[in-house]
């Protein structure tokens, strides 16, 4: 294995593989449908979070928060009215500050706060919204200090809204769309023009182009998924774990494009394959959508230990721990097909195959 | 040391049951051209890809360079040129960068694309498309790339295949230039006259078996006839046409006697070609 003729390879892919239909799809499908979602769910460039406060004393936290630039502050007369604001949707979350706030969270006591969360408010804005407020609390304190949060949801708690329903599957789109059909066809294309044959009789070794193929599917696929994130306002707060698990659903999907790369003779049964098991990398997503089937159903599918952590992540503030299992899986599924590419590349039917 | 670049002992391939190389022996010295002929389908192909280590022996082996192809095949890849027998270029790609690629994952310091290209004819068209290119053309860039790693053993799958009288001449100029430098050339055709010109040895292959290999100046010696053809006034003023074989025994009293008994208008001796044993070999001769 050359590292420098991987990446001479690899440069070529870019330069010549980036005109290529597919290689436009995967940038292009993922983005237009954020905008489709955006349009339909007005969430793209969403507005900042909104946090309520109603203020029975005369906390300095009112303050704080209305003067945030990270999220808009209102503030309510009365507990009822904040309450009717967060039923409404009015903000996504209201707390009550009890009278004595201040002075009890300097000494150090515990205190306790009502917080009312709106049911359809977007998961990352309470998550946010939660950090914010903990942060302020602890900048007046001085200190770390119990605070005990009755939260009440309010509105249809049920309803998950629609994007959050939504962006598992456009996230796997941009994922495994590039990362699996970029290096598939860029090898069944070579495959059938026969030009893999001549870089076959060079010294670099299919493992080498194999490599390279798959590689600028992990790039493109991981663009991807950080730039759908980024566009639909879902990043989180743990960002290179995030990016992480990315990485790592890239480099599935890349694997998985190299295998079916290798066993598609041209490019149409390279797409007619792709088609007919197409609905199973998307799968896990369908089941994101309606809340109604089962939700073990979807760890069935590989693309289950993708979709979940990059969720958890972004929507959820999942941290490693909360991820580290399907990432484990992950990293496992990901092992046990490199390690049958690895054979594939080596076997001598493979080799004869392009001659 | 004039060793031998490749060694083939016992040589075979088979795409599933059907044999196209069967048990091929031979070898070819270093800096020797090598042509090798045969009827389509012979087998040709096939051993240029068992030889380059494109597909792997079934049964025998090769060593090219000193090293088993089927062993360690991309060690001797790095040090021999192919020229398919199906043009495979990168045609979103100019002729240049076709080359450099290539150059680059053979690793070769400084190279010059536009003298390569140059010498195969195709100056002033470097930057150009190669899905612009005409057959010709292409098939000239197939050359020059498996020239660009300056390979120790070239193989040259029908190189002057689709090319023009003077393309094609240019290419052998190339090929003999090539020899020159000091490499060995593996040449297939079906240009009788460029085997002939070109090749140090010629090989006949036929339904995947070697049925001759030597010099095109023996081959003609065992296998050709050479000809005594004259032209003869007939009595009703017409010409007729008369041949006699040469170098048999017989042939000194039947030309005593061509003069004695007709009017001879025009007489000269026939060469025996490639072609004539070609014909001898794979059509009528050995294989029957
Ligand atoms: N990929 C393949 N699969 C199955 N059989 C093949 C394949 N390639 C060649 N053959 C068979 O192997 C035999 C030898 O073919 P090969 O291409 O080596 O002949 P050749 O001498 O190069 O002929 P030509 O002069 O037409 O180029 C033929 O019978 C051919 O049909
Ligand atoms: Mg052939």
């Amino acid at each position: 294995m050359s590292l420098r003729r991987v990446g001479i390879l690899l440069s070529k892919e870019f330069r010549h593989g980036s005109k290529s239909f597919i290689f436009i799809i995967a940038i292009v499908m993922p983005l237009v449908l954020s905008f489709v979602l955006s349009m339909v769910f007005g969430t793209l460039f969403s507005e900042k979070p909104k946090l309520g406060v109603s203020d029975e004393g005369d906390s300095q936290i009112t303050q704080m928060v209305i003067q945030s630039d990270s999220i808009i502050g209102r503030e309510y007369d009365s507990a009822d009215a904040l309450r009717n604001a967060v039923e409404d949707g009015a903000v996504d979350m209201g707390i009550v500050l009890p009278a004595d706030f201040d002075n009890l969270v300097i000494q150090g006591e515990m205190a306790e706060i009502t917080a009312y969360v709106w049911g359809e408010s977007l998961a990352k804005n309470r998550v946010v919204l939660g950090a914010t407020v903990a942060n302020m609390i602890r900048d007046v304190a001085g200190q770390e200090v119990p605070v005990e949060i009755a939260t009440t949801t309010l509105g249809d708690a049920e309803s998950i809204p629609w994007n959050n329903r939504l962006l598992p599957l456009i996230v796997l789109m941009a994922i495994v769309f590039g990362g699996i059909m970029v290096p598939a066809t860029s090898l069944v294309d070579e495959k059938q023009k026969r030009t893999l044959s001549a870089l076959a009789i060079t010294p670099a070794s299919l493992g080498e182009i194999f490599l390279s193929k798959g590689l600028v599917g992990v790039i493109v696929s991981t663009v991807m998924g950080v730039l759908i994130l980024v566009l639909n306002q879902a990043f989180g707060a743990q960002t290179p774990l995030l990016i992480g698990m990315l990485v790592l659903g890239a480099v599935m999907a890349s694997t998985f494009g190299i295998m079916l790369g290798v066993f598609a003779k041209d490019v149409t049964s390279l797409f007619a394959t792709n088609k007919a098991i197409g609905i199973l990398y998307y799968a896990p997503a369908f089941v994101y959508m309606f809340p109604d089937i089962p939700q073990w159903i979807g760890r069935i599918f590989p693309t289950y230990y993708v979709v979940q952590p990059v969720v958890e992540i972004s929507q959820q503030g999942g941290t490693w721990s909360d991820v580290a299992l399907e990432a484990f899986i992950l990293i496992g599924l990901i092992l046990i097909m490199i390690g049958i590419v690895g054979i594939l590349a080596r076997r001598t039917a493979q080799r004869e195959a392009l001659a | 040391m004039a060793g031998d670049a490749i060694v083939a002992e016992d040589l075979t391939y088979r795409y599933d049951e059907l044999v196209a190389v069967d048990h091929i022996s031979f070898k070819v010295a270093e800096g020797e051209i090598l042509g090798f002929l045969g009827p389509n389908g012979a087998g040709k192909s096939t051993t240029v890809k068992v030889l380059t280590g494109q597909l792997q022996p079934r049964e025998g082996q090769a060593i090219v360079l000193g090293i088993d192809i089927a062993r360690d095949p991309e060690k001797v890849q790095a040090q021999i040129g192919v020229c398919f027998e199906i043009t495979n270029l990168y045609e979103k790609m100019s002729a240049e960068e076709n080359l450099k690629l290539f150059a680059r994952l053979f690793g070769v310091p400084r190279f010059d694309a536009g003298a390569l290209l140059a010498r195969v004819g195709l100056a002033g068209r470097e930057r150009d498309r190669v899905e612009e290119y005409s057959k010709g053309m292409k098939q000239r860039l197939m050359v020059a790339r498996a020239l660009v790693n300056r390979p120790r053993i070239l193989f040259l799958d029908e190189p002057t295949d689709g090319l023009d009288p003077a393309s094609a001449e240019n290419i052998r100029k190339v090929i003999l230039e090539e020899r020159q430098r000091g490499a060995t050339v593996f040449l297939t055709t079906h240009d009788m006259m460029e085997a002939d010109k070109l090749s140090d040895r010629v090989g006949f292959i036929n339904q995947g078996k070697i049925v001759a290999l030597d010099t095109p100046h023996n081959l003609k010696q065992q296998y050709g006839k050479r000809a005594l053809r004259a032209q003869v006034t007939s009595p009703d003023g017409g010409l007729e046409s008369r041949e006699i074989t040469m170098d048999k025994p017989e042939t000194a009293g039947a030309v005593q006697e061509l003069f004695g008994r007709e009017k001879v208008v025009t007489i000269h001796s026939e060469e025996a070609s490639l072609e004539d044993i070609f014909i001898n070999i794979t059509g009528r001769g050995l294989t029957e």
